[in-house]
């Protein structure tokens, strides 16, 4: 087990740069989650710490070794890929033990190692079988027995359950969770999936066109994000956004679109009339007679919750409530945003106004 | 039981007109070969779908070398099995390296590579015959079984690495990352990896080299004269040279000449299946 440091890490493929410095430093023993849309850079930052991809300028360390100039094997990290990449022509032994044997290790030490990672993981019965007589689940867990079995300082996943149905997706999810719990082992995680990044990390990276939008653990994401683009990304569905301006002056509040008023709690110093985007999770919302007036639109009732897509000042906003009410599209209610709960964000550079 | 429909029997029904007069086309060389050579001399024109008197002994004089003609056959034919196994087999060395360097090392300048190798192939090998000789006889290889085996291979790789390239660019990449994040070095990648999933690719490639060289005539009358280290399709030649070509001699060696590539290919033909990467990585 080690700690992973990223210091001002770029990478540029020819003139395009993808990555431009990024800094994250890793723990020993930490679940870090890198989650991001596709195209963010978070593959490409996994890559470079496997050593799959060159570093154009910056530092990884690993432990506390720079591991820039080292090629994969010497860097003692494993990986599961996102289709699971097995060997086809090997048995599930076989694969789980092909690092043990191109390291020349004595058949003993192979066997042990791939009975040790195949009870760790269940798939003792299947030791004998070709990649292609398992199922999708069974696949990956080989795929992760490879790397268990080397007992590696970092794993890395690069989107390890994107290929599984949704359901099987939920229960590998706490199965790698419950893993790490088990070994301990530093692990850097790829997802553009915010509910995995949410459930799975100790700490969450959240990336964007190549920088990190913020760093923190998944409630701090969710309580406070750093920018709106972070705001939007975790939390489903999404953080509604209006825009409108700041009033400071007299009763603190917040005028939305067409004049809708809005709760704020405290505004910045020096705010009033500022331009600003107003912030409020759908969860957030409560009915009450001081709400803002809304009209609904869509109601969709998933059972344990209802998600009302509702109008306010013209702009469609979604809520979400635990109670049942009894909406129907048309309906006038009076929708009143948790004031404690609001974010506030720079219109311009999306940042966040309010602590 | 269901009646087939009416639109199935009509395609059917034109596979088959297709197909049987394509397979008496096909089939009625090999039947006349056949012909002579389980007929005696003297009747070997006759004309008659089956010889009234049908024997092996034409079988026997070819294989006991008992006419003048067929003196060196077993050396002859061992010279065309040496040559195609040579040239089948560094064929397949020279391909696949190519191919691997190319495809998954991705190594600069393969681009060129590749299209030089399909440039090869704008003049037909015909053409180089001339140039080819006057090359093997400059380097004094001329007469030696080198000289035919190195143009065979020549004439086989471009295209063999072009199909081994295309072959190997549809393995998953992330196979060999993850050998490479296991520890493989190139060669281990190679020989654990790429070769093992390639076998059937490496089978079709090396079999087609082979047959290349064992049906060649063109390059083996050229480069080689001596009647010792002739290939067999040379040798058969030469039964043209007389007034009186003992016929029933020539067919019957002919056909005893197409036996191999026939079994050769019904080994092999299981292993030119794709559909050994099953299971490697979700498509």
């Amino acid at each position: 087990m080690a700690s992973v440091a990223i210091r001002d890490v770029r990478k540029s493929f020819g003139a395009t740069a993808v990555i431009h410095g990024v800094d994250v430093a890793i723990r020993d023993g930490e679940f870090v989650v890198l989650v991001g849309p596709s195209g963010c850079g978070k593959s490409t930052l996994l890559r470079m710490i496997a050593g799959l991809e060159n570093i154009t300028s910056g530092e990884i360390s690993i432990g506390n070794r720079v591991v820039n100039n080292l090629p994969p094997k010497e860097r003692d990290i494993a990986m599961v890929f996102q289709n699971y990449a097995l060997y086809p022509h090997m048995t599930v032994g076989a694969n789980m033990g092909f690092s043990l044997k191109l390291r020349g290790a004595p058949k003993e030490e192979i066997d042990s190692g791939v009975q040790r990672a195949a009870d760790i993981l269940g798939l003792g019965p299947y030791l004998d079988r070709f990649p292609r007589q398992l199922s999708g689940g069974q696949r990956q867990r080989v795929a992760m027995g490879r790397a268990i079995v080397r007992d590696p300082q970092v794993f890395l996943f690069d989107e390890p359950l994107s290929n599984l149905d949704a359901k099987l997706r939920v229960a590998m999810r706490t199965e790698i969770k419950e893993l790490h719990q088990r070994l301990k082992t530093t692990t850097v995680y790829v997802t553009h999936d915010q509910i995995e990044a949410m459930t799975m990390a100790d700490k969450i990276v959240v990336m964007h066109d190549g920088i990190v939008e913020q760093i923190g653990t998944p409630l701090d994401l969710y309580d406070k994000p750093a920018n709106q683009f972070v705001a939007g990304f975790i939390g489903s569905p999404s953080m509604n956004f209006l825009k409108g301006k700041v009033k400071a002056n007299g009763s603190i509040g917040f005028e939305g679109p067409n004049g809708v008023k809005l709760p704020l709690k405290a505004a910045p110093a020096n705010s009033d009339g500022r331009p600003a985007v107003y912030g409020i999770r759908p969860e957030h919302f409560t009915i009450a007679d001081d709400g803002a007036e809304a009209e609904i639109v869509v109601v969709e009732p998933t059972g344990s919750e209802t998600q009302v897509f509702a109008r306010i000042g013209g702009e469609e906003i979604v809520a979400v409530f635990r109670e049942r009410h009894q909406f129907k599209p048309g309906d006038k209610v009076r929708l009143k945003p948790d004031p404690t709960l609001v974010h506030l964000f720079d219109e311009a550079t999306g940042k966040r106004l309010n602590d | 039981m269901r009646l087939p429909s009416l639109r199935a029997v009509g395609t059917e029904a034109k596979l088959l007109l297709i197909g049987i007069p394509v397979l008496i086309w096909t089939m009625l060389p090999l039947y006349h070969m056949f012909l002579f050579s389980i007929s005696p001399k003297d009747s070997a024109f006759s004309g008659k779908l089956w010889p009234d008197h049908p024997t092996l002994h034409n079988f026997e004089v070819v294989l006991k070398q008992q006419h003048y003609y067929l003196s060196h056959f077993w050396l002859q034919l061992w010279n065309s099995l040496l040559i195609a196994v040579a040239t089948g087999v560094f064929t397949l060395l020279i391909a696949t390296f190519a191919a691997f360097a190319i495809s998954r090392l991705r190594v600069k300048c393969g681009r060129l590579v590749m299209n030089l190798a399909l440039f090869t192939y704008f003049i037909p090998a015909a053409f180089l015959a001339v140039p080819m000789y006057r090359t093997m006889g400059s380097y004094g290889l001329l007469n030696s079984q080198w000289a035919l085996t190195l143009a065979m291979v020549t004439i086989a790789t471009p295209y063999s690495i072009w199909v081994l390239k295309q072959s190997s660019d549809q393995l998953p990449v992330e196979l060999d990352e993850a050998a490479i994040m296991d520890g493989a070095s190139p060669m281990q990648l190679f020989w654990l990896v790429y070769i093992p999933l390639m076998a059937p690719a490496l089978v079709a490639v090396g079999t087609y080299a082979l047959l290349l060289a064992w049906n060649e005539y063109l390059y083996a009358f050229l480069l080689l004269s001596k009647d010792t280290s002739v290939t067999l399709p040379v040798g058969l030649g030469n039964f043209l040279a007389a007034d009186d070509s003992p016929w029933e001699l020539l067919m019957t060696t002919g056909l005893i000449y197409a036996l191999p590539p026939a079994a050769i290919y019904y080994t092999f033909k299981r292993y030119m299946v794709s559909g050994l990467t099953a299971g490697a990585v979700k498509s």
